[in-house]
């Protein structure tokens, strides 16, 4: 006889194999890959003539910048004003991302945010140049250039996002589908005749999440190598650090959700109705995926940290709350506390539950049903 | 041996083993007989530990079955399951493996059961005789000492028949327990040294069979005489089979005179009649 850790590395080791050696792996893997070279590559791609919003709080300063508009063939940029109040608001303004670069001072310096189109700030130099052009020796103006760097980390939680989204979904949906491949094949009776019915639903969640795992590895160093090589995305310690970030993430988000897809999995019996138990799930993750892009935006308003709390959104919405502006550690704990909470009830539910519906084949087990034995 | 205890079973409403007690010996083939729905998949289920018993036991030589006893059982559940995208012998071996065989010889397991060659296909792509082949294979992967056989015979051509006979035989040889159900009881009755027929949960006839039929005759005599068609006679009140004969011989010539012993399949309608 075999002890159940033995069962449990057995099962996942068969899942590593079978999975490993599938073509749909590497396909998912190509695809994923192509998918965050596109979000990282398109803007610049597709740039064409960007616009630039130029905030300005003087009469002269808009002069500068409507002479810069007309200079748009030559830099590649269409320059727009935007009057504000005083150059404080102009600062407030490009800060925020809202403009992309402000003129203060009287139209003296440029502020520029980081992320602004290329020809913006030599175009509003030429036009400046121009305007004194009488005066002796016109020097350039003064450039500032604003901390970028909040736009950066968002842009990045946006496309960690969307791969956890993926690894979350499919992986899920892997598990859920692999149940049901034992199931109507009856294959299950000839594995719990010889090991424990969690034994075979820890094996396979494990063995499934280790090539979820590995996957968002490649695909992560994928997309920092494709970034780097680009030179759209610069690697410092916010870039390396969303990768522990995102890998913990999804081990904890997979935990709970494995666990209930293959809860679902194991109520029915045929290939054709995974759909039906497993859309809760999905709509979860899906919700959870489109909430979360509010929290890419504002990752400290209140439903964003309300959100990461929860633990069937926590494993998106605190891992892009992380990458995008950094979390009081205590909230990461507190959350990370919660989840293990969830997962561990989600794992004995399932534990329980599973194998009195994986060996009730015919037509759909309830769950009540189950739980009322 | 395999004892089964007065085992009951219940699904809601329905009573699938009502105390269904046999035991089944060491080193024979047994076969396990009954209409469909008496309960042969659920005894057989509950033997596997696969589902549990609502009541009685089940026990292996003596001790109460757990799951140590139960590595040393092999199972084929009678709906076949494989990993369908799997490797012939990876999947046996991964069989092997979770009964706690470190090192499988699926090698010469195929080559015994004639599918050596298919070794390394999907199981998908082989004919349904060979994947009953592998799921053969996959019971026998750890040489269990009890083998527990759902309707192994189902579906495969005559051939095939000869070749999972065999292999039965050779087990039984060699000391296995073989328990199996079939609904071909002409195949039980020539392959098996005892039988069990159960109806609606509960045993109505165990031993051998020989035995079983020699009982079934009891008094009736096969009588053929020369141009009259062969009748059954039962012995009258007082009289001896010698009595019978002479009655016979003295009707003529006398072609054939046995006594009426029932096929399987006529005595497990008998049976199924008084049940």
């Amino acid at each position: 006889m075999i002890s159940g850790t033995q069962a449990i590395l057995l099962v996942a080791r068969r899942e590593i194999i079978v999975r490993g050696r599938d073509k749909a792996t590497l396909i998912s893997t190509l695809v994923t890959l192509a998918i965050v070279a596109a979000v990282i590559l398109l803007p610049s791609l597709f740039g064409g003539t960007s616009t630039a919003t130029v905030a300005v709080a003087s009469g002269s300063a808009e002069r500068t910048v409507q002479a810069a508009a007309k200079l748009e063939k030559a830099f590649d940029v269409k320059v727009k004003v935007r009057q504000v109040d005083g150059d404080a608001a102009v600062r407030r303004l490009v800060e925020a991302g809202d403009a992309d670069a402000g003129l203060i001072a009287g139209g003296q310096r440029i502020l520029a945010a980081g992320g602004a189109p290329d020809g913006a700030v030599p175009a509003l130099q030429e036009a400046s140049r121009r305007q004194r052009a009488r005066a002796p020796d016109p020097q350039p103006l003064a450039v500032q250039t604003l901390d970028q760097e909040a736009e950066d980390r968002q842009g990045f939680a946006a496309i960690a996002l969307i791969i956890l989204y993926g690894q979350l979904l499919g992986y899920g949906i892997w598990v859920a589908n692999g149940v049901v491949e034992e199931k109507a094949s009856r294959i299950v009776e000839i594995l719990l005749a010889s090991i424990r019915p969690r034994e075979l639903l820890a094996g396979k969640v494990l063995g499934i999440g280790v090539v979820g795992l590995l996957q968002l590895l490649v695909i992560a160093a994928g997309g920092l190598v494709i970034g780097a090589a680009s030179g759209e995305v610069e690697i410092g310690a916010t870039e390396l650090s969303a990768v522990p970030v995102l890998l913990i993430w999804f081990v904890a988000g997979y935990a709970l959700y494995a666990c209930a897809f293959a809860l679902a999995g194991s109520l029915v019996s045929r290939q054709e109705e995974v759909q039906t138990v497993t859309t809760p799930l999905i709509m979860a993750i899906l919700a959870s995926f489109f909430l979360s892009f509010r929290a890419v935006g504002d990752p400290d308003g209140t439903f964003s940290v309300v959100l990461s709390f929860i633990p069937i959104s926590a494993p998106l919405v605190m891992p892009v709350r992380m990458i995008a502006d950094g979390v009081p550690v205590l909230q990461v704990v507190a959350s990370a506390a919660i989840m293990l909470v969830a997962i561990a009830a989600m794992v004995a539910l399932a534990g329980r539950l599973y194998g009195a519906a994986v060996l009730q084949t015919g037509s759909r087990v309830k769950l009540r049903g189950l739980m009322s034995r | 041996m395999l004892e089964l205890d007065d085992l009951t079973r219940r699904f809601g409403e329905t009573t699938a083993l009502d105390g269904l007690t046999f035991s089944v010996p060491d080193g024979g083939l047994f076969g396990f007989v009954g209409r469909n729905g008496a309960g042969k998949t659920t005894a057989m289920r509950i033997v596997l530990g696969v589902l549990a018993a609502d009541g009685g036991s089940v026990r292996w030589r003596g001790e109460e079955v757990d799951r140590a006893a139960r590595a040393r059982f092999g199972y084929m559940p009678e709906e076949r399951g494989l990993y369908p995208k799997m490797k012939v012998a990876e999947q046996v071996d991964y069989f092997a493996r979770l009964h706690g065989v470190s090192s499988p010889v699926t090698g010469e397991l195929l080559e015994r059961l004639g599918i050596a060659e298919r070794a390394g296909d999907h199981v998908e792509s082989l004919s349904l005789g060979n994947q009953q082949r592998v799921q053969l294979a996959v019971a026998l992967s750890h040489d269990p000492e009890l083998l527990v056989l759902d309707e192994p015979f189902s579906g495969l051509d005559p051939l095939g028949v000869d070749v999972l006979a065999e292999v039965l035989r050779e087990r039984a040889r060699a000391g296995v327990a073989v328990l199996f159900s079939s609904h071909q009881l002409e195949l039980v009755e020539r392959l098996c040294d005892g039988v069990a027929i159960i109806e609606a949960g509960r045993l109505i006839a165990e031993g051998s069979v020989r035995d079983l039929r020699a009982q079934a005759s009891q008094g009736r005599w096969e009588v053929e005489v020369e141009g009259e068609d062969m009748e059954v006679v039962a012995l009258a009140e007082g009289q001896d089979s010698q009595g019978l004969l002479d009655d016979a011989r003295g009707r003529g010539h006398i072609r054939r005179f046995a006594p009426h012993e029932p096929t399987l399949a006529e005595l497990f309608r008998g049976k199924l009649e008084a049940a």
